[in-house]
């Protein structure tokens, strides 16, 4: 009781047979045309015998009708298989491109070097909880020289160093008074960063600019000491020029700190052997710091006893010079857009 | 401040090179900005002998010498001389092959030149034999130089001439007058390397026995100003050149010798610090000095030649009969000493530093001596240092040392006592130092401490600080003392606090930011640009300009009162380097001058602003496979705007449209946000170019960033997208050229009922087959249903009713898609 009894199940397996012969001589799409004509439409061989079934016992439909379907799908998927490699066969007969021409460019803007320098002091230090202020730059002659500890008579207040707008009035000299202006509007704690533009009266040359920007940093709580002031700066060299730098520190002079100091780290051009850019010493200055003068929290009404504070600044100009090797400050200023395209 | 090497360690037993004590008086915050090895240009130069002089066979005018270099006679080197004055027996400076000669007398600009072994008319020639031209000491170059007999064959010349010193250049900061001289640098390398200081021994001349105050009276009259005045007397002085070690320091430091007892004065200043001024004794009328303020208008010659007009504030040293010198800054040539001199007055005074900085200032004279005087020197050295330089004068330039010394100094100047903790040093400090430590410091660089009161929480010491450091007022000021002495790098990097939010105040520049990082994102290039402009073109931009009393120069003389300079200062700078093409922006300030009563400006009647500047000109994109170029136009320029502020959150604004432009541009639009004028766009004007030289079109933008700030940080909201499909439907208009889209635009929207929500110009159209003086319009409306899916009739009635509301303000007519 098989259905091989059947005449049917032979043509089905004749069919299948056929099938697998024709599809290996399918080479075309009107090859392909055929195939399909032949076997998979609604008139080909498949839906012949699937006619034919009709006419079958009904105790024999189910066995047969089973080998019919699994025919239909064999050849279907032949077709398929078929289709799919025709198909990718005339996409490779298409024209490619020159894909060597130039993709269609979107613009490429830049930030001046200065700004991106700012910008990454400004990220460590504000990571590190310091905020930021600003003050003016046109300043007053008590906030730029008087409040921070300058004598009446310090040279620095000298017509040869700094502009004046009128006896009272000056370009600020350094981003310090706004150290002034903050302790003024504000009890300690204070933790801000003051990055700012500033003034001095000096011929412009390829190492020196009459304007440029510092970034000035301010702690003031009750127990903040010099050996923390060294734990920050250094904190911060190790972040900004790579953790592997060497440093030290040397005594200073600034009037506004007590005891002051410079930094000096390993110069990052030579690593230290010495080049045109250290002077041949190996070391290049950074930053100038110390902590808060006790005169200077006197005048904005704080108790010299009872805080302490440090205070740094940098000169911004500088060190963007060193970490790009550009070879004279005034290009920083000329705003070429040959120069600045490549930062 | 030029310090000698070899003199420094005179003073202290150091022992170590050069490089090292560098480096100690660096860490001891004296910064050595630059080493100078001073014989270097000798290298290779050594003492000979001439042991054989002989005739060249060949050459009338040369010598064949065979020259000793070292011990051994058997390795003399054969010279050939030119020199006449070569002889045998001679010691002469020798330059081996290899020595660069540092000038050439046969080369017109004396270019160095490097020897070499040569033979001269057939005479080999192994060195040469030197002049002191060539050489570089001195300008004879008519013969060779001939050393003394005493001289040792094979020393190198730079050791017998006294020049094998290295001289340290040392960056004094303001605060530290003492180590303007050798013995205040020696005093800290010892103080640092635990060393002895040496001080310079008095020198013992018998004196004569003449009293000085039988030919000399000082008074002084302004004891505020000149609260120490000393004097001595010498008499029967030779005036004549000083001894070489004394030229080669002075040299050495920078001075230029002149004679013996000016040279003397000049060591013992850069000795001791001390600064010393010496007078012809015959040239000071009536026997008399005379310390007294200048009288108004009163003329003087300095030393210099130079005619001064004095005002009274000025001290100056008289005689019986006319003003001398100008106290602490320069002596006058009517007292100089010269050739003729035999007897001298050597003034060595301590003057208040405020008032010789005012007299220096006022004079446009900075001398050694007023340095020195106007930073504070020890009041009281004057009188060691005083007969330290008379005991050198007698010994260089022979004389008699008058008995006595005259010692003007009624009100003692003392040493300062302060009081120092302990417990505060280590608190500034952040170390953990104790009383031996801190005593040990300090005694160190001569400060005599004492314990004032100990207890089980301080110790407090009374620490007496020498005259020479004027610069110690109190107790912070030793607290550093200690922190040098210890050594900033053995104190620990310390980051103890926890990081504390409490009253903090975070400023963000959300705006500032946003824009920077949008305009790199869109292919700007950011520039920063100079604030100082030059006048002229600064009133163009503003009336209320802020100058500058005392500016470099014209071109940089106001504060800039707008960006629009800047900004066209970098297209025409762009221009002449080659690029036309420019997309810039700048962040920057504005400086005007206003109402000192008005607004809040933290320095009244000056207002700052900061402001962002855009400019574009030349070719929006340039011509690729792909694109045809296109120069931009007002259009682009607004688009930026539009898109910028659409970046950061702002969406208050409202442009103005003027009916006429300024002088400086053409095509302008006003920008108003949150109803407050803020700025403008537009086309700069064909005279604006012209100033600047410009070729190509410009356009720009300027905006207060001040106004979108006071916005505080604002936040997009959320709204519901819509569930229901959205219908879009054009509609185009032939309205009269005149009427602004913009209007049109508002009117749609007035009338397009709460579902329409974007409506987009997609054409604009003139010319052919349209009317003259008409133009279409084409505007996209995108419907946005809320509630349920919009039936075709309702969009068709929100449309006519459109068009008809259009129709009627602006005569305008429906025109069929």
């Amino acid at each position: 009781m098989t259905a091989l009894k059947y005449p049917l199940a032979s043509e089905i397996a004749a069919l299948m047979k056929a099938a697998e012969t024709r599809s290996a001589e399918v080479h075309s799409v009107d090859d392909l045309e055929k195939f399909r004509v032949e076997f998979l439409a609604r008139k080909g061989g498949i839906a012949e015998l699937f006619d034919k079934l009709k006419a079958v016992p009904n105790d024999q439909k189910p066995v047969l009708g089973k080998e019919l379907n699994k025919l239909r799908s064999h050849v279907e998927s032949l077709f398929e298989a078929m289709h799919h490699r025709l198909n990718s066969q005339s996409k490779k007969e298409e024209e490619i491109p020159d894909l060597t021409l130039p993709g269609r460019a979107l613009p490429v803007g830049t930030l001046h070097p200065i700004t991106q320098t700012l910008n990454d002091i400004a990220a460590i230090f504000t990571s590190m909880g310091f905020a930021v202020a600003n003050g003016p730059e046109i300043e007053d002659d008590y906030h730029n020289f008087e409040a921070l500890n300058f004598p009446p008579d310090h040279p620095a207040r000298d017509m040869q160093d700094t502009f004046f707008i009128s006896e009272k009035v000056l370009l600020r000299t350094h981003t310090s008074p706004v150290q002034i202006r903050v302790m003024e509007h504000q009890q300690p704690p204070i933790r801000v960063i003051m990055p700012g533009r500033v003034y001095r009266n000096e011929a412009i040359s390829a190492r020196s600019l009459s304007q440029f920007h510092q970034v000035e940093g301010l702690y003031v709580d009750r127990n903040v000491t010099f050996s923390e002031l060294k734990g920050t700066l250094v904190a911060f060299a190790k972040e900004f020029y790579g953790s592997n730098i060497k440093y030290k520190f040397r005594p200073s002079f600034f009037p506004f700190t007590e005891p002051s100091l410079e930094m000096d780290i390993t110069c990052f051009i030579c690593s230290g052997k010495g080049c045109p850019m250290c002077k041949r010493t190996g070391w290049l200055e950074i930053l100038g710091a110390g902590m808060v003068h006790p005169n200077v929290f006197r005048k904005v009404g704080y108790d010299s006893e009872s805080v302490t504070g440090f205070a740094f600044g940098m000169g911004i100009e500088r060190t963007t010079v060193l970490r790009h090797g550009i070879p004279d400050l005034r290009m920083l200023l000329e705003n070429d857009v040959k120069f600045l395209e490549q930062f | 401040m030029r310090i000698s090497f070899n003199w420094l360690r005179r003073y202290v037993g150091f022992t170590s090179t050069s490089e090292d004590a560098a480096q100690i008086i660096t860490s001891a915050g004296l910064e050595v900005e630059k080493i100078e090895p001073l014989g270097k240009h000798l290298d290779r130069f050594v003492v000979g002998e001439v042991i054989a002089a002989e005739k060249h066979p060949n050459a009338d005018k040369l010598t064949v010498c065979q020259v000793r270099v070292e011990g051994d006679s058997f390795n003399a080197l054969q010279i050939v001389c030119g020199a006449p004055n070569v002889r045998e027996g001679q010691k002469v400076a020798v330059g081996l092959v290899g020595a660069t000669v540092p000038r050439n007398q046969h080369d017109a600009n004396g270019k160095p030149f490097v020897l070499t072994k040569v033979k001269l008319r057939g005479v080999e020639s192994n060195g040469m034999i030197c002049s002191e031209y060539e050489l570089g000491i001195g300008d004879d170059a008519q013969g060779i130089l001939v050393l003394d007999g005493n001289a040792v064959v094979g020393t190198t010349l730079a050791r017998h001439l006294g020049l094998d010193d290295t001289v340290f250049e040392i960056g004094v900061t303001p605060n530290r007058p003492d180590c303007l001289n050798h013995i205040g640098v020696a005093r800290e390398l010892a103080a640092a390397t635990g060393a002895q200081l040496i001080f310079p021994e008095e020198i013992n001349r018998a004196e004569a026995r003449e009293e000085i105050s039988q030919h000399l009276t000082v008074s002084v009259k302004n004891t505020a100003d000149c609260p120490r005045y000393s004097a001595v007397m010498i008499s029967d002085v030779r005036i004549g050149p000083s001894p070489s070690w004394l030229q080669n320091f002075l040299k050495a430091v920078g001075v230029r010798p002149i004679n013996n007892v000016v040279d003397v004065t000049n060591f013992v200043m850069y000795e001791l610090g001390q600064p010393l001024h010496a007078f012809d004794y015959q040239r000071i009328a009536g026997k008399k000095i005379v310390v007294q303020n200048a009288t108004k208008g009163q003329r003087f010659i300095t030393l210099d030649g130079k005619e001064h007009k004095l005002s009274e504030n000025m001290l100056m040293i008289c005689d019986a009969e006319k003003a001398v010198a100008v106290a602490g800054v320069m002596g006058g040539l009517n007292s100089e000493i010269s050739e003729k001199t035999t007897s001298i007055v050597l003034e060595s005074a301590y003057f208040s530093p405020t008032s010789i900085r005012r007299t220096s200032k006022q004079l446009g004279l900075s001398t050694d001596a007023s340095q020195r005087f106007e930073r504070g020197i020890d009041p009281n050295g004057t009188v060691i240092a005083v007969r330290r330089a008379a005991a050198l004068i007698a010994e260089f330039a022979g004389g008699k040392i008058l008995a006595g010394v005259i010692d003007i100094y009624p009100k003692e100047i003392s040493a300062r006592e302060i009081l120092l903790r302990i417990s505060r040093t280590n608190k500034i400090l952040g170390t953990d130092l104790n009383a031996a430590d801190i005593e040990k410091y300090l005694s160190s660089i001569a400060i005599q401490v004492k314990m004032e009161s100990t207890s089980a929480a301080d110790s407090i010491f009374v620490c007496t600080v020498p005259t020479f450091r004027p610069d110690l007022l109190e107790e912070i000021d030793l607290i550093e003392e200690v922190a040098r002495l210890h050594g900033y790098n053995n104190i620990e990097d310390k980051m103890v606090s926890a990081i504390d939010f409490r009253n903090m105040h975070v400023t963000i520049a959300p705006v500032a930011d946003a824009a920077r990082s949008w305009f790199e994102a869109n292919g700007f290039h950011e520039t920063i640009s100079n604030s100082m402009i030059d006048a002229t073109t600064a009133e163009i931009f503003s009336p209320h300009t802020v100058r500058i009393l005392n500016p470099l120069s014209n071109e940089m003389s106001v504060m800039r009162p707008s960006l629009l300079p800047s900004m066209l200062q970098n297209i025409f700078f762009n221009q002449n380097h080659g690029t036309k093409d420019l997309r810039l922006f700048e962040i920057g300030k504005i400086y005007e001058q206003r109402g000192a009563n008005g607004g809040n400006d933290p320095v009244p009647g000056f207002h700052e602003e900061e402001r962002l500047g855009i400019c574009i000109s030349g070719k929006k994109q340039l011509r690729t496979w792909y694109n045809e170029d296109r120069i931009v136009d007002i259009f682009d320029i607004k688009g930026i705007v539009e898109s910028l502020f659409l970046k950061i959150l702002l969406d208050k604004i409202r442009f103005i449209y003027y009916d006429s432009s300024s002088s400086l541009t053409v095509q302008t639009i006003g920008i108003e946000i949150n109803g407050t004028y803020s700025g403008y766009l537009g086309k700069v004007s064909s005279t604006l170019l012209q100033r600047f030289q410009i070729e190509n079109d410009v356009y720009v933008a300027e905006i207060n960033l001040a106004s979108i700030k006071e916005q505080g940080r604002s936040f997009k909201q959320f709204f519901q997208l819509s569930k229901f499909p959205s219908v879009l439907r054009d509609l185009a208009f032939l309205v009269p050229k005149k009427i602004f889209v913009h209007d049109i635009e508002t009117e749609i929207f007035k009338s397009g009922g709460s579902l329409l929500k974007q409506v987009t110009l997609f054409d604009v159209y003139e010319g052919k087959n349209l009317p003259e003086n008409v133009k279409s319009v084409a505007f996209s409306l995108h419907f946005v249903p809320e509630e349920k899916t919009l039936t075709d009739s309702e969009i068709d009635a929100a449309t006519t009713k459109i068009a008809e509301a259009i129709g009627l303000k602006f005569g305008a007519e429906l025109r069929r898609m």
